[in-house]
């Protein structure tokens, strides 16, 4: 008779961990099963030449949220953020540049040169970044209501927020933040400021890993999402001490200390059922795993069509899981240098810290959008790179760097060719795009490694290498993330649940809604 | 004579409520700019013997109860239903009419899965249409305040919303949420059937039919085809100015006097409310209560002393986005267009013509418009009202309307509409004669309406057609700024009843409604204390 558990896992991703380390804590017998060979999905550093460490995947952490940090107790288990003093430093084809420091009063000052107007509308706007964040920090908090049909629970919970945003605002605000929800993010910044490359570089944050241009509405709610805890617009460019992968580590430590079992190289292959209700987990060498619970961290569609029996879902779910949208459109591309990239436009060093966000106007997002709507890639994308070894020189030789870069947008269907013959060129651009900014960068080049969205998706099982599991529109937001009546991260059969990306409240590395729904799997098994 | 009520343009909404305001009993004025009444819906002959619903030229989303209230058919009011729509292609076309099984057959060519989910996606959308229908009698509350009176529309909505199976309501909420291309999406493959309706979510708007919000605009659209009296799009008699006489004839059988070449300069206040108007001769006239049925901005920053308003209000004006969007060619023909793809002069050309061959198409048309250009190739949705009613030109001639988007307001630098203007008429015809050659040869006037001239002509603010786009911003509650939501201005006494309010723009008659009926509940409250006075 094979080992039960309380709760299976599946995926070791950030979520999974951090749901598996919250149950374990709680006293459940849990077990994560990871198909790859190594834990933490996209959090992975891949050494791309020789001595030089590059983050795999995603390659700042700012929004990993803080009661996570300290329940699961990472620094313990060597977890070292590092934060510079910079948020964004957007350089100009031109020669100038914006540079967003986490210090609004320095942000400000700089803009000065830019316009006057906004110089002195900036803390302002940044004042109010953060108070409807905070709200928005309220919901990313909660377990989404059941809209469907609510229970009183539900009902004291919104009337809770409502109470929470009341006390805090007057009705003049609560108008404003309800008008704002649901604008498209140029619209947003306009209203705000009248220089272009100041709005293009808030406004980035507000597109980053979506297939919306910054007309979509709805882009908005992505800044302010991303803007969560992080005290002004837009996540704070964290990195970790040693590359992503510690803190993929430091999540798997604290999962094991807690008393779960991490198995990876255990692909799961189905969820089996008895009587309508989750029985554990099938892998892919024939083993089941028994659980009374299942927790899926993997993206909804692959969670909903490819692990549970359709007949189970039956055709309307199935049908509607099928139309959940995961319109990948990331690249990665990272680069190995011999040295440091000058940008004629950074006048000290100190600027290269944080995100380098290549977006110099609102209409050059929204052309580097366009391309992708007919399967093309633009030939002037948006960038947003890092230079990790600045703050941790061990990424590489001495002397040598790191470049870390976000190319966006790069459809997953492509119209001519496929991602296996056009890969180079996503490297290629890149680098021309950067040599835009910083001249000479491409002859410091020693190697570099390509991530198309084919690659993200066959590499860290995403769904159409969608790094969020799900678009972050209006339409898969909240309560009806990722469907309708689904969104309190129970799914349609009895014992499984989503903690993944697709769930409430979206993608990045939070933690959060692995931490949802560890509350409500410990809720129910409790029951 | 003092009057009780003012009318600030006689469009159909202003005339709608000064036909409620009349109704009620009040002593009701309307005051036109222009020569001719019905504003944007107006018929006027353009070319000798030519006549031409100049600016919006369908109507089906004119309330059912605004009908039956106004007594609209006895006023003259008859519509001649359109049939269909009919899509040409590059060697193909696609033709869907109101024979449903007919359509069936046809899209059956095209994708047998579509011809299956047209039928439960069109039942779909009558549910939607139903459910959402109380939403057009209701004046919005504001967020900003809890008061009970207000949100009990809401909260009886939320009710029914919880009644709805789970199914209709998550469509619900993609329909508030999803782009009109996404949305439909999910139900069809064949790309011009999706492009086509798509196409109804972006009039009006500064989105293409990928854009997040437009399928709301598709549901706005659907509304008429299934709770209008005539289920389905319509031509007027008379063209869109024959519901304007309509609506006038109404407002005078209950004693609303109307007056045209009278254009209001500004609204008089004394003590911060309103007492009238002024109007540009200088002549004033004092009414108790002034509604405005020309656009939020212009009435409130064009027509009020600057600084009447607080700051905040004037800048949530500004705010306000119009940026229109389209424009509108009228041609006078010696014949028929012949599209190559379906020849002759057949029922095909008896409903609506759509150039949206593709979703591609629409929403590069939307890309040129995005950075200050008309489109090259614009999406045209055209109708022939004289095969209908023959009366709308010389006999075996016609005229036929053309509706174009993208023509944007606002041109890239450098670019004006005045030297533009034949140029963007040329794109529409060769556009259009890419599927019908002989049109260049059969036109024998052409009136090119820019949104410049739809701003000059009609006052429509930017030369928006809804007066203020129909984004998700700027809906419901906080159309056209938050706080202002419920017809009532910060000046006592003035009221916006034009499209700038909720539920928006379309022949729908619905804002000038319930502003009326707003007023006149605000009237009463102000007459109860001194009858009371009175008893005692």
């Amino acid at each position: 008779m094979a080992e039960r558990y309380d709760v299976a896992v599946v995926g070791a991703g950030h979520n999974g961990l951090v749901c598996a380390a919250y149950l374990a804590r709680a006293g459940l017998r849990v077990v994560v099963l990871e198909r790859r060979d190594r834990a933490g999905g996209p959090l992975e550093t891949a050494e791309i030449a020789p001595g030089f460490r590059a983050p795999a995947g995603v390659h700042t952490v700012g929004r990993l949220r803080r009661s996570v940090v300290r329940d699961l107790a990472l620094e313990r288990h060597a977890l070292r953020l590092l934060q510079p003093a910079v948020r964004s430093f957007a350089p100009h084809p031109d020669g100038r540049a914006v540079t967003l420091w986490d210090d609004p009063a320095r942000t400000a000052a700089e803009l000065e040169p830019w316009s006057a107007r906004d110089a002195a509308a900036y803390q302002a706007f940044d004042r109010r970044v953060r108070a409807l964040a905070s709200l928005m920090g309220h919901l990313h908090a909660t377990v989404p209501p059941n809209l469907s049909s609510p229970s009183l629970d539900d009902a004291l919970a919104g009337l809770r927020v409502a109470a929470a945003v009341r006390r805090a605002w007057g009705p003049r605000e609560v108008r404003e933040a309800l008008r704002i929800l649901p604008m498209p993010v140029a619209d947003f910044v306009d209203e705000a400021f009248a220089t272009d490359a100041l709005r293009a570089a808030i406004a980035a944050r507000g597109v980053h890993y979506t297939a919306m241009g910054p007309r979509a509405a709805g882009t908005t709610a992505v800044l302010l999402s991303d803007s969560v805890g992080q005290r002004g617009a837009g996540e704070r460019p964290v990195t970790v001490a040693g590359g992503p992968g510690a803190l993929a580590d430091a999540l798997v430590a604290a999962a094991r200390s807690s008393g779960a079992e991490v198995r990876c190289g255990a692909e799961a292959v189905a969820v089996t059922t008895s009587r309508r209700r989750v029985t554990g987990v099938a892998l892919a060498g024939g083993e089941e795993v028994l659980a009374r619970a299942v927790v899926s961290g993997a993206d909804p569609k692959r969670t909903l069509l490819d692990l549970v029996d359709p007949a189970l879902l039956g055709p309307t779910l199935s049908w509607r899981a099928s139309n959940i949208r995961s319109p990948g459109t990331l690249a990665k591309v990272n680069l190995a240098l011999d040295a440091l990239p000058t940008f004629p436009a950074a006048s000290d060093e100190e600027r290269l810290r944080g995100r380098i966000v290549v977006a110099p106007g609102i209409d050059d997002l929204e052309r580097a959008f366009d391309a992708s709507k007919y399967g093309g890639i633009s030939e002037e994308p948006y960038l947003e790179a890092t230079i990790p070894t600045l703050s941790d020189p061990s990424l590489a030789p001495e002397g040598g760097h790191v470049m870390s870069v976000l190319l966006q947008w790069a459809p997953y269907r492509l119209r001519d060719g496929d991602w296996k013959a056009r890969r180079e060129e996503l490297g290629d651009l890149a680098i021309k795009r950067l040599e835009q900014v910083a001249p000479g960068m491409s002859g410091m080049v020693l190697a570099r490694e390509v991530l198309t969205p084919a690659d993200v998706e066959r590499r860290y099982g995403l769904t159409e290498g969608h790094p969020l599991h799900a678009e972050p529109g209006l339409d898969q937001f909240f309560a009806w993330r990722p469907l309708l009546g689904y969104a309190r991260y129970r799914m349609p059969v009895a014992g499984l649940y989503l903690c993944g990306s697709g769930a409430h409240p979206g993608g990045g590395i939070t933690g959060a809604p692995g931490a949802n729904a560890a509350r409500v799997v410990l809720g129910d098994l409790r029951r | 004579m003092a009057h009780d009520a003012v009318v600030i343009g006689g469009g159909h909404n202003g005339l709608v409520a000064a036909a409620y305001l009349a109704r009620a009993g009040l002593r009701t004025l309307v005051l036109e700019r222009r020569h001719v009444l019905g504003g944007a819906a107006v018929t006027e002959e353009v070319f000798p013997g030519f006549r031409f619903s100049e600016a919006s030229y369908v109507v089906s989303l004119l309330r059912p109860e605004i009908i039956r209230d106004l007594d609209l058919p006895r006023n003259g009011f008859a519509v001649l239903p359109l049939d269909g729509t009919f899509t040409p292609l590059d060697g193909d076309s696609l033709w869907r009419t109101n024979d449903h099984a007919r359509t069936v057959r046809e899209l059956r060519r095209w994708s047998r899965s579509d011809a299956e989910a047209y039928e439960e996606y069109g039942q779909l959308m009558v549910d939607m249409a139903r459910f959402i229908k109380p939403v057009l009698a209701m004046a919005p509350p504001d967020p900003g305040r809890l008061r009970p009176a207000e949100w009990l529309p809401v909260l009886r909505l939320a009710r029914a919303f919880r009644d709805l199976p789970r199914d209709h309501q998550a469509t619900f909420v993609q329909l508030m949420t999803m782009s009109a291309a996404d949305f439909l999406g999910q139900w069809f493959e064949t790309d011009p059937l999706i492009a086509t309706m798509a196409a109804s979510g972006i009039i009006g708007t500064f989105q293409g039919i990928r854009s997040p919000g437009t399928a709301y605009v598709l549901l706005h659209h659907y509304m008429g085809e299934i709770d209008g009296a005539f289920r389905a799009w319509g031509i007027p008699r008379g063209g869109t100015g024959g519901v304007s006489e309509a609506i006038a004839s109404a407002a005078r059988s209950f004693g609303a006097e109307i007056r045209t070449e009278a254009a209001v300069a500004r609204v008089a206040l004394r003590e911060d409310r309103a007492t009238g108007v002024v109007l540009e001769s200088g002549e004033e006239i004092a009414a108790r209560t002034v509604l405005s049925s020309v656009d939020a901005r212009t009435t409130l920053l064009g027509m009020l002393e600057p600084g009447t308003l607080e700051p905040s209000v004037e800048e949530a004006l500004r705010r306000f986005r119009y940026r229109g969007s389209s424009g509108k060619v009228n041609l006078a023909l010696d014949g028929l267009p012949d599209f190559t793809s379906m020849p002759g002069g057949g029922e095909h050309l008896r409903g609506a013509i759509s150039i949206s061959p593709s979703v591609d198409w629409m929403e590069r048309a939307y890309d040129d418009a995005k950075y200050g250009r008309f489109s090259r190739r614009p999406y045209v949705d055209m109708v022939i009202p004289t095969l209908v009613d023959p009366s709308m030109a010389p006999p075996g001639k016609h005229v036929m309307s053309c509706f174009v988007q993208y023509a944007p307001y606002h041109l890239a630098e450098g670019a004006s509409w005045d030297e533009q203007r034949e140029a963007f008429g040329d794109t529409v015809v060769e556009t259009i004669a890419e599927f019908a050659p002989n049109l260049r040869d059969r036109v024998l006037h052409r009136q090119v309406l820019t949104p410049l001239d739809l701003e000059r002509e009609f006052g429509l603010a930017e030369g928006n057609i809804f007066q203020g786009e129909l984004s998700l911003e700027q809906l419901f509650w906080a159309r056209p700024a938050p706080g202002l939501g419920r017809y009532r201005t910060p000046v006592d006494g003035l009221w916006l009843c034009g499209s700038s309010v909720h539920p928006g723009g379309g022949i729908m008659g619905a804002p000038g409604r319930l502003a009326a009926f707003e007023a006149l509940r605000d009237l009463a409250g102000r007459r109860r204390p001194a009858a009371v006075a009175g008893e005692g």
